[in-house]
């Protein structure tokens, strides 16, 4: 981190940019992480959502 | 309990590896741990032979015995002809054993598999269903339970049909097919579901070195998901192009006393193979290994020693080609050798100590080598893909067929991953470092959180949200090597010691690409740390949140989405 001079913002954050862009790739449907993924995906819920339940 | 098919009779799954040269079957132990299981015979790796004589079925080592006297009746090397018309099918590895041929649109091998004399046409489907049969019983006694479904691993280039011809076979066996899962990602995941292993981004490479042919396959590991970004293959590197070396000094000993060559004899040949096999699997454990067969040609008995020197020598031009394989996918992934965090020997010849000695001294120090020679709580790697699967089934087993297959569905498994490293930026001292925070390739959306350090001093801190590119730098030799210190991360460090090897220092160097966005951390206590947290959405939107570790208050904002 940083610090800053004479910087300032609203709420004390700026948006600069975006990210560039993805590439579109398959994952492997295997593991404890991707079955949570897809029920995510498939349900439509976020993270915290998901920690929830 | 109701007798109905699938889904409502409970159901019993195991793992299982269904290769070219040999299978396995595994399961989870009541204690979570994977476990390869033995066949009757006290195998765990099952030699992929089936044969027949006088209408009896022999199976495993028991078939694979079989080669020398009963080779036109015995069925090997069949996995690869699945799902496959005859003239796209290599025939090499089945010259002595019943020939695959052509049978309408499939192949087929025509033995005698019952009393009588004429030979019957059996297609390599068929034969495949009672492979998986026979696992599928040896499991089963094992077990004390009837096992009806499995994982089962396949290479990555196996195509719709090849894998459909393998649901129908294993189906016709009794088993009802979960899922079928690539090969080295089954490695990886014996590896990753280990109670003492840690998630963590890092990219893999999956070295799996078979009897008859090798595969090498990069994988991104993020977050505990797998994304594999290349694959090479090389259909005719394996155990059995080393076991050929054996072959022929034995061979050439043997004729520089008797004056025969014994590989002239197709049975002197099968004797050969075997024993040879077995010698190079001793010279994989010890530094001297003997083979000894009756008589080998002529009626001549004949005894010999190797040493691992000798074999080692004889085999260098292989093993240089093992290596090159690996290198070749690296390559193939626009990768770099210093990019990659771990490898993974899987396959029986991944026994072998000098090829996993001749990849260390390819990857730098930081990157660890899983293979039994380099690596102490190294999984055996012949285990690999059937614990994997094991894994796997255990994961799904309980799964309604329905939720497996929306689960396994190109929907969610097309996902958009990061272009680039997102991190921030550390100062220390004059220097502006770039730490990275989700790496290259995170399948979105994702979400990661760090500690960083504050000054000293304390104050005001402000966090700079980057993009982040990667960046091979070359020092040449004069200049010492200075020293990268990484920051606390909880990612691995991205800084990779130099290679002593070489003339120049190549490293890894962090170049930021494109800010993204600024926030500021107010009245930071004296030495305490700053928390952050991203989160990245699939249409790459962010949500950035900062806050003192401890602090009440934390700074949040979103980033939106680019338009496309």
């Amino acid at each position: 981190p940083a610090l800053p001079s004479g910087w300032s913002a609203e709420k004390d954050f700026k948006a600069v940019g975006t990210l560039s862009g993805a590439t579109q790739r398959n994952l492997e449907a295997v593991g404890p992480f991707f079955l949570a993924h897809a029920r995510r995906k498939r349900h439509g819920r976020t993270f915290s959502e998901d920690e929830r339940i | 309990m109701s007798s109905e098919t699938n889904g409502a009779t409970e159901r019993f799954a195991i793992g299982i590896s269904f290769g070219n040269s040999s299978s396995s079957i595994a399961r989870l132990n009541p204690e979570g741990k994977a476990e390869v299981i033995a066949n009757e015979e006290g195998d765990r790796q099952i030699p992929t032979v089936l044969s027949y004589i006088e209408g009896e079925e022999y199976h495993g080592a028991q078939a694979k015995n079989q080669l020398i006297r009963n080779s036109q009746n015995t069925v090997a090397y069949f996995r690869d002809y699945l799902g496959k018309d005859f003239k796209s099918i290599d025939a090499t590895p089945c010259h002595n054993s019943a020939h695959p041929q052509q049978h309408d649109d499939t192949v087929a091998f025509s033995i005698r598999d019952t009393t009588s004399e004429t030979p019957s046409t059996v297609t390599v489907s068929e034969i495949a269903t009672r492979h998986l049969r026979r696992l599928k019983q040896s499991a089963s006694d094992y077990l004390g339970k009837e096992v009806n479904a499995a994982v089962i691993t396949v290479p990555t280039d196996f195509n719709d049909a090849q894998r459909e011809a393998l649901i129908a076979s294993a189906n016709a066996a009794g088993l009802e097919v979960l899922q079928l899962i690539h090969e080295p990602v089954a490695a990886a995941l014996a590896y990753d579901a280990r109670p003492e292993a840690v998630v963590t981004d890092k990219l893999t490479v999956v070295a799996d070195l078979g009897g008859t042919r090798s595969d090498a396959t990069v994988i991104a590991c993020r977050g505990g998901m797998y994304t594999i970004l290349a694959t090479a293959h090389d259909y005719e590197l394996g155990g059995a192009t080393l076991d050929k070396i054996v072959i022929d000094h034995f061979a050439k000993e043997f004729i520089k006393k008797h004056k025969t060559d014994p590989r002239e004899n197709a049975r002197g040949l099968a004797k050969l193979k075997l024993e040879g096999e077995a010698t190079k699997r001793a010279l994989s454990l010890g530094t001297n290994a003997t083979l000894s067969i009756e008589s080998l040609a002529d009626g001549i008995d004949y005894g010999s020693t190797i040493n691992r020197t000798r074999y080692e020598l004889l085999s260098g031009k292989v093993f240089a080609q093992f290596t090159a394989l690996i290198e070749q996918v690296v390559k193939k992934a626009g990768l770099d050798v210093l990019d990659i965090d771990e490898v993974i020997f899987a396959g029986g010849t991944s026994h072998t100590p000098k090829i996993a000695q001749l990849a260390r001294n390819i990857f730098s120090e930081k990157t660890t080598i899983l293979a039994p020679s380099t690596f102490t709580a190294a999984i055996n790697p012949s285990e690999l893909a059937p614990r994997g699967a094991a894994i796997q089934a255990s994961l799904i087993q309980e799964f309604d067929k329905e939720d497996i297959e929306q689960s396994i569905h190109p929907m969610v498994t097309a996902t958009p991953h990061l272009q680039n490293a997102i991190g921030v930026e550390v100062t220390s001292g004059d220097a502006v470092d770039f730490q990275a925070l989700l790496h290259v390739e995170t399948a979105l959306p994702a979400r990661r959180t760090a500690q960083f350090s504050a000054p000293k001093e304390g104050g005001d801190v402000l966090i700079r949200v980057c993009e982040g590119v990667r960046e091979i730098k070359v020092t040449k030799p004069e200049p010492k090597p200075k020293e990268e210190k990484a920051e606390a991360d909880e990612d691995d460090s991205d800084f990779s010691d130099s290679d002593e090897e070489e003339e120049e220092i190549r490293e890894i160097v962090w170049k930021t690409e494109k800010p993204i966005a600024e926030l500021a951390v107010k009245g930071v206590k004296a030495g305490s740390k700053v928390e952050l947290m991203i989160h990245v959405d699939a249409d790459l939107g962010l949500q950035i949140t900062a806050r003192e570790v401890g602090g009440q208050s934390a700074v949040r904002g979103a980033v939106e989405a680019p338009k496309a």
